[in-house]
C-alpha cells in the first residue's frame, strides 16, 4: 500500500520520465504567478522549445507538497530535461547561455 | 509570521557554509544572494545550489524564493 507521498513521487518521476522535457512552476507558461516561474519559461521559448509539459504547482497539491523531495531541491521552478533535474530559472539562464540547455534539449528530444 | 531579512538570509547561510565572500539583498519574500565559498570547488551548479538549500534546512518555508550567483574563490576572481 502506497501512501500520499509515495504516490505523488510515483506520479512525477512517471511524468519526469515519459516527457523529454517538463518545467514545473507557479501558474502557466502563457500565465506565470511567479517572476522566477516565467523567466523559466522564457529560457525555454529561447531556445526554441514549442513543446514542453507544463505542471502548474499551484493547481497540483501533491506536486505543491512532494516535488521538493523528488530530487532534493526544494523551490520552483524545476525543470527537467530526459528525466533529469536541470535546476531552477538561475540555472536555466546560465546552462542556456553557455549554449549547454540547448544540447540537452536537442539529445532529449532526440530519443 | 515575522518577515525574513537579507540579513537573516546571510545569517542562516553562514552558520553551515564557510563563504570567502557573502552578500543578500531581498525584500523579505525574495532573495539574491552571491556566494563564493571553497565548498563549491568540483561541484555543477545543481549541487552548489543543493548545499547552499540543505544548509538553510527549514528556513526555506519561510523564504519564499532565493535567487543564487555561486562561485569557488577562483572563479570569482576571474569575475572581477
Amino acid at each position: 500500500m502506497m501512501d500520499a507521498k509515495q504516490i505523488a513521487l510515483e506520479k512525477i518521476r512517471k511524468t519526469v520520465t515519459e516527457n523529454p522535457i517538463v518545467l514545473y512552476m507557479k501558474g502557466t507558461p502563457q500565465f506565470p504567478q511567479c517572476g522566477f516561474s516565467g523567466r523559466a519559461v522564457q529560457v525555454l521559448k529561447r531556445c526554441g522549445v514549442e513543446h514542453y509539459v507544463a505542471v502548474n504547482v499551484l493547481a497540483d497539491a501533491e506536486a505543491y507538497e512532494y516535488l521538493k523531495f523528488y530530487a532534493d531541491f526544494p523551490t520552483f521552478p524545476q525543470c527537467y530535461i530526459g528525466g533529469e533535474l536541470i535546476g531552477g530559472s538561475d540555472i536555466m539562464l546560465s546552462m542556456a547561455e553557455q549554449g549547454e540547455l540547448q544540447k540537452l534539449i536537442e539529445a532529449a528530444l532526440r530519443r | 509570521m515575522m518577515a525574513v531579512t537579507p540579513d537573516d538570509v546571510k545569517n542562516y547561510i553562514q552558520q553551515g557554509l564557510a563563504c570567502e565572500r557573502l552578500q543578500v539583498d531581498g525584500d523579505g519574500r525574495h532573495f539574491d544572494a552571491v556566494i563564493v565559498s571553497r565548498a563549491f570547488e568540483g561541484k555543477a551548479m545543481l549541487q552548489r545550489q543543493r548545499l547552499v538549500f540543505q544548509v538553510l534546512g527549514d528556513k526555506m518555508d519561510v523564504i519564499h524564493a532565493l535567487s543564487m550567483k555561486t562561485f569557488t574563490p577562483e572563479e570569482w576572481s576571474k569575475q572581477v
